[in-house]
């Protein structure tokens, strides 16, 4: 089943073109990474998804029904992580996850097991009586979390919930997100890590420029690009390389020297490895480490952008 | 929903230590500084009554109901009837406030501005309120003349008979409490602008998040607002308590009048608040700078600081009086103070629910918006 379909969105901000002709369809029970170097307008799409933007044009249909602020039999089955943390200064941990959660539950015995459990569930069991600014930034994302999960929403959208976070919090922030969609959410993701949206994401969409310009599951983005790994050399007497010639073979698509490093870009398959330790002895080099990277997201973003995902 | 968004509303503002400082003890600590500064100059010194003098003329002879009507003031006036030319001499050499002639339409001179003047002034404008009463009344309905509907026109002068003996004597440090508690009425403001920001996407995340609830925004709305009018009165209760308790201001004895003046003041300065935040799309610190900066300049025109420029205003400039609801409410309290009915009162009132109407239906048609253009 559909659980959003979003079709040609288009937002302006004046004479920047935020979105353009957006498209984005999300199945149920799936992860959707939704990945794109910062400005690439993720939170624009996620805030006109969500009906808190007004946009130019296009449609949008949750559970195939169009999406509008007053759609609330829709809201109801949302839950919403925002990029900026969102909780009341004067309220403790409990109190704040207590008033959001009863912004959609209104029996007081229920919502007083699902704030328990949701305190459970980030962890914050020790500070429930703490105010936001008494936490840590790892703690005050998990209370943020924990405020926009904690009716048990059936769509969970998360607009990049680990900034600034220590990589402990981001492990157990990420763990908690594959809990959740295993309880049966579907999740949406957005973030500029690509290494966490590979970590979490059964299906990725890349972003650019306001548009999705890549999307599949992270083997099916890394089949799509012609490099298939990158090879790391050690070479003892690199002075003596001659450059030309290994870029000169078959399936080679890049090669660089800095220092002693040989980094070869190859095409994918065929014993590229191989040919080129060939080479390398036909040049009487020396050679030291060697390993082997599969291609990232990165590599997909800049064969399709060229420019790095991350500047 | 309704009341558990007021719980957690009370909740948070009651909390919000710069907003409790704001809207409860910047007044209260002002209360005190005032109470300072006024014991030194009037302890010793008591209430002394205005003095004016009334030039006889043909002119004043033809309308006796003024003589009448100042002869009843005599708490508050000590009137003298002169000539015009010892009128003069008289404001010369300040043995007088200020004297009224008819000349013929009833003008009043002073040489000065102050708290006396403003008191002969706003004494005029009654009369003379009542007097175009009794102009129209003729001029539309001749047989009235017959008919003893001028007989009861002119009963209605008996509102400007004098502060009872009942009530307190008039004592001129009780003006800046007034403008005082007009200026705390109008802090409400703070509490208004909070819940705007609280409630609109634009201006907070938490706003945002919201947002995104399956609930109507403007029934929440109006219960949060309802947690900042409880609060905000509740302070202004707490302030009215420490003047009259603590620092021992007496305000009269019409308590329920000056509650009803509170209550409506409080309105009016809660709904400007919220008027401020919806329509000035800036950050948060630019909507709390102009409340702070529009507040103080209405409380300074209503002559918070020097009771010379609300006489200014009333003479050089009457429309700005009335367009400024700190000298609304400042007004309020002075009719109730000097004069015995309540006409000036509920004009004054009435003046007052009108900006709180225009200030909630504002803030309502831009609260009612529930997508931006930005956030
Ligand atoms: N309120 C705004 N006014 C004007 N431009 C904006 C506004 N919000 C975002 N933008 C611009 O829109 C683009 C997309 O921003 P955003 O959706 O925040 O990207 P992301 O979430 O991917 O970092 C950026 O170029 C950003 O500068
Ligand atoms: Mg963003």
């Amino acid at each position: 089943m559909m659980v959003i379909n979003v079709k040609n969105l288009v937002k302006r901000y004046g004479d920047l073109i935020a979105l353009d002709h957006f498209n984005l369809q999300v199945q149920e029970g799936e992860v959707l990474g939704l990945l794109g170097p910062n400005g690439s307008g993720k939170t624009t799409a996620i805030n006109c998804i969500l009906s808190l933007l007004k946009y130019d044009k296009g449609s949008i249909e949750i559970y195939d029904q169009p999406m509008a602020p007053d759609a609330y039999a829709i809201k109801r089955n949302i839950g919403v992580v925002m990029q900026n943390v969102a909780v009341f200064n004067e309220l403790t941990v409990y109190e704040n996850i207590d008033y959001f959660c009863g912004l959609y539950i209104s029996d007081k015995q229920t919502r007083k097991k699902l704030v328990a459990e949701a305190i459970d569930f980030v962890g914050l069991n020790d500070f429930t009586k703490f105010l936001p600014k008494k936490l840590s930034g790892g703690l005050l994302r998990r209370l943020n979390i924990a405020c926009g999960i904690a009716h048990k929403p059936k769509l969970i959208i998360l607009d990049e919930p680990t900034v600034a976070v220590d990589p402990q919090s981001r492990n157990s922030i990420l763990e908690g997100i594959q809990k959740l969609n295993q309880q049966g959410a579907t999740i949406i993701y957005t973030s500029h890590y690509m290494e966490e949206v590979e970590q979490i994401a059964s299906r990725i969409a890349i972003m650019d420029k306001g548009k999705i310009i890549a999307m599949g599951t992270n083997e099916e983005l890394k089949r799509m690009i012609k490099s298939g790994e990158h090879i790391n050399l050690e070479l003892l007497n690199a002075e003596d390389l001659d450059l030309e010639a290994i870029k000169a073979i078959p399936d080679i698509i890049s090669a660089e020297l800095s220092d002693n490093q040989l980094v070869v870009t190859s095409s994918r398959g065929k014993n590229n490895l191989i040919v080129i330790l060939d080479q390398l002895k036909a040049q009487h080099i020396a050679i030291g480490k060697v390993y082997s990277e599969p291609p990232t997201l990165n590599d997909v973003f800049l064969e399709i952008t060229g420019k790095e995902l991350r500047d | 929903m309704f009341l558990f968004n007021y719980a957690y509303r009370l909740k948070c503002i009651l909390r919000n230590r710069e907003l409790m400082f704001w809207t409860l003890m910047f007044p209260i600590l002002l209360a005190i500084l005032f109470n300072l500064a006024f014991s030194n100059i009037y302890s010793t010194e008591k209430f002394i009554k205005v003095n004016v003098a009334l030039v006889q003329n043909d002119a004043l002879t033809a309308n006796p109901a003024f003589s009448d009507a100042l002869s009843k003031m005599d708490d508050l006036f000590v009137v003298s009837q002169t000539t015009l030319e010892e009128a003069d001499a008289l404001l010369k050499e300040n043995q007088i406030d200020g004297y009224i002639i008819f000349d013929p339409e009833l003008k009043l001179k002073v040489n000065r501005s102050g708290l006396n003047q403003t008191i002969i002034r706003g004494f005029l404008d009654d009369f003379l309120q009542s007097s175009a009463t009794l102009v129209t009344v003729i001029s539309e309905n001749p047989a009235a003349l017959e008919s003893g509907t001028i007989a009861g026109v002119y009963s209605r002068t008996d509102y400007l008979s004098a502060v009872s003996a009942s009530k307190s004597s008039p004592d001129t440090t009780v003006h800046f409490f007034y403008t005082l508690i007009a200026m705390t009425c109008l802090y409400g403001g703070f509490l208004g602008v909070n819940e705007v920001i609280a409630i609109q996407a634009n201006l907070s995340d938490v706003g945002a998040r919201i947002n995104t609830a399956p609930t109507n925004k403007l029934t929440v709305f109006l219960s949060s607002m309802l947690a900042a009018t409880t609060i905000q009165l509740a302070e202004l209760l707490l302030l009215l308590a420490f003047i009259v308790g603590v620092l021992g201001i007496s305000f009269g004895d019409q308590l329920g009048y000056i509650a009803l003046a509170c209550v409506i003041g409080s309105l009016t300065g809660v709904t400007f608040g919220t008027f401020i935040a919806a329509t000035v799309k800036k950050s948060e610190g630019i909507i709390t700078g102009i409340l702070i900066g529009s507040t103080m300049t209405m409380s300074f025109l209503a002559g918070m600081m020097s009771a010379d420029i609300k006489y200014l205003v009333a003479t050089k400039m009457p429309i700005l009086g009335y367009l400024n609801p700190a000298n609304l409410i400042t007004n309020s309290f002075y009719a109730l103070y000097y004069y015995n009915t309540p006409t000036q009162f509920f004009i004054n009132i009435l003046l007052l629910c009108g900006f709180t109407l225009l200030f909630s239906a504002t803030t309502y048609f831009i609260l009612r918006r529930q997508t931006y253009a930005s956030l």
